[in-house]
C-alpha cells in the first residue's frame, strides 16, 4: 500500500510545527507504522535536534533531490524507537535549492518506502511552504491560540484549500486555567474562525522544553500531558477516526481535584 | 385701471373643489389678503370644499402652505387643502407595471453573491453589491461598488461604496469588522463588541454610523421592491 503524506504547517512561526512532526511521526512508528519525518526547513533545521539525531547526518533532502544519495542513505534511522525515520534539513543552503518538481520526484518513491511521510513545512508561505505542500495527501495545521496564530493558520487554511488539501487543526499550548479566566482563547474560539476539522487539542507542556533539549520523544514520556495529546492525534490518524478529543482541563470532578491535592495527579 | 398681468393668487373651479395656484415667494400677508378677496366672492361654496394649494413645485416652502391651509380652514370653513398629488415618473412606473406584471426574473442583476468561509488574506472586489452567506474572517477583505451585506459573522476588513458612494451600506448578522469604508469615509478602531442584534454602518452626517438594522429598517421603507 502507497504511504501517506502530511504536511505540519502552521504560517506562523514557533508554534509547535517540528515539536508536533516529531511527537506525531514518534507515536505513528509506535503504532507499528513504518514513518519517515521529514525536515523541510532547508537553512534552519530543527527536527534532528528535536529527535537527539543530530549528530548522525551524513546526507539530507538536498542530496535526495540532487541525486547525491538514495533516501535509504540519507533516512536516518532512530536507534529508540524502531519504524522511525529522519530525514533532515540541509543547514548550509537556503530554500531555493529545492524545487516543488525535484520534491515531487522523491515524493513518490518516499510513499513507496514508508506508511508515513510527516513533513514539517517551514514558517511563512512562500518557496519553502509551497515545496512542502506541493506533494502533500493530507495537511495538519497547527495553531495556538492567540490571535495572530489564528490569522496565519486562517491564511494558510484558504492556500491548503486552494491546493484541494483539506486540512486538520492542531490546537497546541492550551492552558486551561488561563481559558477559564478568559484570557487566552479557548479552542472554541479557534475553532469558530477557523472551522475546519479538529484533529486534536494539546495542552501547555512544560516537558516539551525537556524533551527538545534532551531529543527523547515526547511520546515516549508517559507523564507528558502534550504527549498523551499526541498520541491520541496519531491513533487518530492512524484509522481511530471516532478517537473523541479530549478539552484540556475539561475534569474538574471533585475525584480528580481531590487526587491533586494528594498530589497523585498532575 | 391697471390690469395685473399675473396675479399672486389666482383660483380656479376644478371638480367638486378649488385649486389655488399662488406666488409663494410673495409675502404671507398679501397671499392671505388676495385669499380673503377670493374666498369672500364664494361665500358659502367654500364650506367643507376640497381646496388644492399649488406652488408650482416650488421647494422650501412647506410652512408657508401649512399656515395658509388652517388659515383657510379657520376663517372660511374649508375642507380637506392638500399640495398636488407628485407627477408620476413614466419610467418608474413602467418598470414597476413590468415588475408586476412579469415578476422580478426580466431583470439581470449584478450583484455577486458567494457562499462559503472568506479567510485572511482573501480578497472579494465586486463592481455593484456583494453577498456573503458565510462568514469573513478577520485578515480578508471585500471591497464593493455598492452595499455589502454578510450572513454571518463580518470581522474583516470591508468597503462598500467604492469610490465614492456614500449611500451604500454594510450589514452583517454579526457585526465586527476590524476596518469599515463607505465611500470616502473611513473608520478603523470600531471596537465592535458582539451583541445579539444585526447591525448595519451608513453614512449618517459625513460619518459612519453603525446602527440596529431592525430598529432602523433603511430598506424596509422603500415603497416597492427594486432590483439593484
Amino acid at each position: 500500500m502507497e504511504g501517506r503524506i502530511i504536511v505540519v504547517t502552521s504560517g506562523k512561526g514557533g508554534v509547535g510545527k517540528t515539536t508536533a512532526t516529531a511527537s506525531i511521526g514518534a507515536a505513528l512508528a509506535l503504532e507499528g507504522n513504518r514513518v519517515a519525518v521529514i525536515d523541510m526547513d532547508i537553512g534552519l533545521r530543527n527536527l534532528d535536534v528535536v529527535l537527539g539525531l543530530e549528530n548522525r547526518i551524513v546526507f539530507n533532502i538536498v542530496d535526495i533531490v540532487n541525486g547525491r544519495c538514495n533516501i535509504r542513505q540519507a533516512a536516518i534511522r532512530d536507534r529508540r524507537i524502531e519504524n522511525l525515520f529522519l530525514i533532515p534539513a540541509s543547514q548550509s543552503d537556503n530554500k531555493d535549492v529545492l524545487t516543488a518538481a525535484g520534491v515531487e520526484r522523491i515524493a513518490v518513491q518516499l510513499k513507496q518506502e514508508f506508511d508515513y511521510i510527516i513533513m514539517d513545512s517551514p514558517a511563512g508561505i512562500e518557496r519553502g511552504f509551497e515545496n512542502s505542500v506541493t506533494a502533500a495527501d493530507e495537511a495538519l495545521v497547527v495553531c495556538t491560540p492567540d490571535v495572530s496564530a489564528v490569522r496565519d493558520a486562517d491564511r494558510v487554511i484558504g492556500l491548503l484549500y486552494a491546493r484541494s488539501i483539506t486540512p486538520k487543526l492542531i490546537v497546541n499550548r492550551i492552558v486551561p486555567a488561563m481559558v477559564a479566566r478568559g484570557d487566552m482563547l479557548s479552542h472554541e474560539d479557534v475553532m469558530e474562525i477557523l472551522s475546519i476539522e479538529l484533529a486534536g487539542l494539546v495542552p501547555m507542556d512544560d516537558q516539551v522544553v525537556i524533551s527538545t533539549n534532551t531529543g527523547v520523544p515526547l511520546v515516549m514520556r508517559n507523564e507528558s500531558k502534550a504527549g498523551q495529546a499526541f498520541r491520541r492525534i496519531a491513533r487518530r490518524l492512524n484509522g481511530e477516526a471516532d478517537l473523541p478529543v479530549e478539552v484540556p482541563g475539561a475534569k474538574t470532578g471533585i475525584w480528580n481535584r481531590f487526587t491533586h491535592k494528594l498530589g497523585l495527579r498532575k | 385701471m391697471v390690469v395685473e398681468d399675473n396675479p399672486p393668487v389666482k383660483l380656479k373651479g376644478v371638480g367638486d373643489g378649488f385649486w389655488i395656484t399662488l406666488d409663494p415667494s410673495m409675502p404671507e400677508s398679501i397671499l392671505k389678503e388676495d385669499l380673503v378677496k377670493l374666498f369672500e366672492r364664494l361665500r358659502h361654496l367654500a364650506i367643507n370644499a376640497r381646496v388644492v394649494i399649488d406652488i408650482g413645485g416650488a421647494k422650501g416652502y412647506d410652512g408657508l402652505v401649512q399656515n395658509l391651509s388652517s388659515f383657510l380652514k379657520t376663517r372660511f370653513d374649508v375642507g380637506i387643502v392638500t399640495t398636488p398629488p407628485e407627477k408620476r415618473s413614466i419610467p418608474v412606473e413602467r418598470i414597476r407595471q413590468r415588475d408586476l406584471n412579469r415578476g422580478w426574473t426580466s431583470h439581470r442583476s449584478e450583484v455577486l453573491m458567494l457562499r462559503g468561509r472568506v479567510r485572511s488574506g482573501q480578497k472579494i472586489e465586486a463592481k455593484k453589491h456583494v453577498l456573503i452567506t458565510g462568514d469573513v474572517n478577520p485578515g480578508a477583505q471585500i471591497t464593493a461598488g455598492g452595499d455589502i451585506l454578510v450572513m454571518g459573522r463580518l470581522l474583516g476588513h470591508v468597503h462598500a461604496g467604492y469610490p465614492k458612494n456614500a449611500t451604500a451600506i454594510i450589514l452583517a448578522l454579526d457585526f465586527r469588522p476590524s476596518q469599515v469604508q463607505i465611500g470616502e469615509y473611513v473608520v478603523s478602531d470600531l471596537d465592535a463588541q458582539k451583541t445579539d442584534r444585526v447591525e448595519f454602518a451608513s453614512v449618517v452626517n459625513e460619518g459612519i454610523l453603525v446602527q440596529d438594522y431592525l430598529g432602523v429598517n433603511p430598506f424596509g421603507r422603500l415603497p416597492w421592491p427594486e432590483v439593484v
